[in-house]
């Protein structure tokens, strides 16, 4: 006990002496050319959820293949949009800034009010995950499949806590509504913690959100039925994918987390955006990267690189999911 | 209420500042709401229309209380002579200058400054070393807890970029 | 039974281990807390590497006291300067400034010291007694019932209007309308916001707060030499120990009453979501409503210190009962502490205590140590602590205002805050020196939000039917308690009145 106490206290102590090193430290080494300094990246969503923890984890491998470090600020205001249009829009356009943004919900809310800037002014141009949408029920809940869920929502209007109305989970719920003619009421519970709480304390009947949380949330929770492709079995109570149990053609409700960057920047400095995809692309071929990932707990399934290309149809399908459902979602 | 013949007339236009400002808000917030959803509207309309409703009270409760020379539309409770003695227009004038200026001139500087300028007209430009030593261990120690321990995203300027300069370097 | 005797006991000795990492970090949470705008929660998120790099026990320690002791550090310029540094620090200076006024500082400070470590050591060990029970409080107290609960902390704004009704409801409802600003919980409709993205997510607590307490009361008192009164000025020129320990004194006889307002702070921090500043304004007022005095609250009463001190440590430890037992944090720090304690490989959910029962045991140890220890160590410190109120206010109102507004920009980080904060300076000074309570404006500022989102979430849950508001039954019994409350006063203050004229 004693030993155990005394190795802690000089492990307490040398750590707090390597971070204050790290501190002081300069830079890396450091290039001629781009990036000649650290990349700014803006996080439109709170420190310390999952979005953070992504990043830092894929960042931690990406600053070794670009030879700078990355650093955050995180811009939570607004769904995302103090982080868009007030930091992210100040911003000079040279490839220095970054924003780390939400493909799904960010998007979509975008879809929802339209933003001061166009929506063209940035454009995505690396994907780093893939999250889909669950429906899940609290422990304690009656509802063990979600057969059960459709057949009470064929006789009663059911409530359903979502994190808030324009998200892609509210269209997973709705799009299973119309299929089986179940009723569902959406009550936004503002936030993945509280939409967990709301299932778990029977505030609503049963909740969706995205299932990196629900994943997190541990055995409080079990999970339904998937907005898309269950890709880690066990750990979502093995629930079905949509289509599969509806014979639905419905695209995966996903959060797409990915790099964007002005597109004036990209036009101005075709070298440097180069440089940062093809830096980006040998992230994802880096072993590395799966370790950082499964260390900072984050689902390693979930990693699926994305390009240009990928992340422009990503946000065409969203803006038009969202103009499609956009009635229900806003109350007009 | 029971008229004290011995008391001052209170100074009305001072208290129907607040009612005045509400109503204005209120009016500014209704016309935010008006195409908007139910939700929306359902509580804001009440609890404005409650506001309203206490602002016209107390509007016609003045009017009363000055036709009967119980009050006067006067502000003296606001502005007074005292504020330019006190030195309190010369603080707001700094506080709003602190707010302005930090932006540009960084944390640490915009800080020292603020204190300086503001203890030395409060006390009416006496003891100009130990104002200047307060502000400065102040503004120091704010720059040591806000910027170089904490790492906040606070305004950084000249001052700043020399200390981290230093840091780097030294 | 036994098992866990024993188990409780090695969890209590091996944190005992740990006293040399929680007498440090119980400096540094005073600190934060006293710092507006700093929190545990972010002090632990700008910590955050060092806190993954610690083992789990360590980290769970150092997290469990920075919490406690940075909620206890909230108080302390609340009191002394009227700066409540986070929103559940803001139903202290009603009484606690006043008493600082008079020269009491220092027995304020410790009254608070002592309520906030009993009622904190205290509702620590009913929830580790009682917790599978308090996880149930959750699954009862849903939209509707927090309705209610909300509505016994905004009536405290007629309590405060009594003197001139129609101003105190003015100042109320104007604060409830500016805590409307914001877009709607449910369709996200940005209302009110003059074009500010920075106000989407509603008015910013913190801005809010130390603008209107503290920027505006900075304003003020360049009017005195000192903020002390001229009694309070002679009682402070003699600082002895004799003041800190009959300000413990004077807590310990109230043991009652730091016993029930502290079990309403646990009460209301069990369910998710739910806040210290709820459960500080509604301990505040039942301690107003049961009281043979009600008309001294406000004036430096000891009992309307107490009951939002210890309702505020005694959510601290509501709030671990549904991370622990459930899986969801009930706040702001419990949800950060599920971030670090997943990193160690610590999954949450109800089968906690089956797998590993030293964590969530450790986790309430922790936190009734680290009271025991903050008792013995911060106590003392309240002699040298007041004597920042007779630094000369040439001094101090500066201090006060750059302090506050720095402490307005840290939570959000946004250069509006302070712009906001400063506004709401200007609000508050007019308030004051225009005879408006900025206690019932910020009541309504703080509260207003919290009530409309339960009152939406419940009318969109029955489709826009009001009548769900009277449709459940500890909903009802609710509201019946909240008319007595409001009915109680005034029938107590007719029964002494009849009895001061039948005995002369």
């Amino acid at each position: 006990m004693n030993r155990k106490t005394i190795l802690n206290r000089r492990t307490f102590l040398s750590t707090s002496a390597a971070a204050s090193l790290t501190l002081a430290t300069p830079g890396l080494l450091r290039a001629n050319t781009f990036p000649e300094r650290n990349i700014d990246v803006y996080v439109p969503t709170a420190e310390g959820g999952g979005a953070d923890r992504n990043f830092r984890a894929f960042t931690s491998i990406w600053k070794t293949k670009l030879g700078v470090d990355f650093e955050p600020g995180y811009y939570p205001g607004a769904s995302g949009r103090v982080g868009y249009e007030i930091y992210m829009g100040k911003a000079e356009p040279d490839c220095y800034s970054l924003i780390f943004g939400n493909m799904g919900p960010e998007v979509l809310n975008w879809a929802m009010q339209e933003p001061t800037f166009d929506v063209d002014d940035y454009f995505y141009f690396g994907q780093v995950d893939v999250d889909p949408s669950v429906v899940f029920v609290g422990a304690e809940s009656p509802f063990q499949t979600i057969d059960d869920i459709v057949a009470e929502g064929q006789k009663r209007t059911l409530t359903v806590g979502t994190s808030r109305m324009a998200h892609p989970a509210s269209i997973g719920i709705l799009a299973l509504g119309d299929q089986t003619g179940a009723k569902f009421n959406l009550i936004p519970l503002a936030g993945g913690k509280n939409t967990v709480a709301g299932a778990v304390t029977g505030e609503v009947d049963f909740s969706v959100l995205t299932s990196g949380s629900v994943i997190a949330a541990g055995d409080a929770v079990r999970t339904l039925l998937v907005f898309g492709e269950n890709r880690v079995g066990e750990r979502l109570n093995n629930a079905k994918n949509i289509n599969e149990v509806y014979g639905m053609d419905l695209p995966e409700m996903l959060s797409a987390r990915a790099f964007g960057i002005h597109r004036a920047a990209a036009e101005a400095y075709p070298d440097r955006f180069a440089r940062l995809q093809e830096t980006f692309a040998e992230t994802f071929e880096d072993p590395a990267l799966l370790e950082a990932y499964v260390a900072s707990g984050g689902a390693p399934e979930y990693l699926r690189m994305g390009g240009v290309e990928e992340c422009a149809k990503f946000k065409a399908a969203m803006l038009e999911l969202g103009a499609k459902y956009k009635p229900l979602l806003t109350g007009a | 209420m029971k008229i004290d013949p011995d008391r001052p007339p209170r100074h009305l236009g001072g208290e129907l500042i607040i009612p005045a400002l509400a109503v204005v808000f209120t009016l500014y917030f209704f016309s935010t709401i008006w195409n908007s959803p139910w939700t929306a509207q359902v509580s804001a309309f009440s609890l404005g229309g409650v506001l309203l409703l206490l602002c016209v009270i107390f509007f016609a409760k003045a009017l009363g209380m000055v036709a009967k020379g119980e009050g006067s539309l006067t502000f003296g409770n606001v502005v007074t002579y005292e504020d330019l003695r006190t030195g309190r227009l010369g603080l707001i004038v700094t506080t709003v200058g602190y707010c302005w200026l930090i932006d540009d001139l960084g944390f640490t500087l915009a800080t020292f400054l603020f204190l300086w300028l503001s203890m030395l007209v409060l006390s009416r430009f006496r003891g100009v070393g130990r104002v200047t030593l307060t502000s400065a261990i102040m503004a120091l120690g704010g720059w040591a807890i806000f910027i170089w321990a904490f790492d906040t995203r606070f305004p950084r300027g000249w001052f700043e970029a020399t200390m981290e300069a230093v840091l780097k370097n030294g | 039974m036994g098992d866990t005797a024993a188990l409780l006991f090695s969890v209590l000795m091996d944190t005992l281990g740990y006293w040399w990492v929680m007498i440090p970090t119980i400096f540094l949470g005073l600190i934060v807390g006293g710092i507006p705008g700093f929190s545990a929660a972010n002090t632990i998120i700008i910590l955050m590497p060092l806190t993954l790099a610690m083992d789990l026990q360590m980290g769970l320690v150092f997290m469990v006291t920075l919490y406690c002791a940075a909620r206890m550090g909230a108080g302390i310029p609340a009191i002394l300067v009227n700066i409540p540094g986070t929103a559940g620090a803001a139903a202290t200076p009603l009484d606690g400034y006043p008493m600082t006024k008079q020269g009491r500082g220092q027995q304020a400070l410790s009254i608070s010291f002592v309520s906030s470590a009993i009622g904190g050591l205290l509702t620590t060990i009913i929830a580790l007694a009682a917790m599978p029970l308090l996880a149930r409080v959750g699954f009862y107290m849903h939209a509707v019932e927090m309705i209610v609960v909300m509505l016994f902390g905004i009536s405290l704004i007629a309590s405060i209007a009594a003197q001139d009704m129609i101003k105190g409801l003015i100042a109320g409802f104007l604060g409830l309308m500016i805590g409307s600003i914001g877009t709607d919980v449910v369709y996200a409709t940005p209302r009110g916001t003059m074009g500010f993205l920075e106000l989407y997510d509603g008015v910013p607590l913190i801005p809010a707060l130390v603008g209107l307490f503290a920027v505006s009361e900075a304003f003020i008192i360049i009017e005195k030499k000192v903020i002390l009164s001229k009694k309070g000025q002679e009682a402070m020129e003699n600082p002895s120990w004799a003041a800190t320990f009959e300000g413990v004194r004077e807590a310990l006889v109230r043991w009652k009453h730091i016993v029930w307002t502290s079990i309403i702070g646990l009460v209301i921090g069990v369910i998710p979501g739910a806040g210290a500043s709820i459960a500080s304004f509604v301990a505040y007022q039942q301690s107003r409503t049961f009281s043979k005095t009600p008309e001294k609250y406000g004036t430096g009463h000891i009992e309307g210190l107490i009951a939002p001190e210890s309702a505020n440590n005694g959510v601290t430890s509501g709030t671990l009962v549904p991370l622990l037992v459930l899986g969801i944090p009930g706040g702001a720090t419990a949800a950060i502490m599920l971030v670090v304690m997943q990193y160690h490989g610590v999954s949450f959910g109800p089968s906690l205590f089956q797998r590993q029962p030293e964590v969530g045991y450790g986790m309430f140890m922790a936190m009734a140590v680290s009271y025991l220890l903050m008792m013995l160590t911060i106590i003392p410190l309240s002699r040298y602590m007041s004597r920042v109120t007779t630094v000369p206010t040439i001094y101090l109102a500066p201090m006060i205002i750059s302090f506050t507004l720095v402490g307005a920009f840290v939570p959000r980080e946004y250069m509006f805050d302070m712009y906001l904060a400063l506004a709401f300076g200007v609000l508050g000074y007019i308030a004051r020196r225009t005879g408006y309570h900025v206690a019932a404006i910020l009541i309504g500022v703080i509260l207003g939000p919290l009530l409309e989102t339960y009152f939406l979430r419940a009318l969109k849950k029955s489709e826009g039917d009001i009548t769900v508001l009277f449709s459940s039954t500890i909903g009802n019994i609710l509201w019946v308690a909240l008319v007595v409350s409001l009915i109680l006063p005034a029938v107590f203050d007719r029964r002494r009145k009849r009895k001061e004229l039948v005995t002369p």
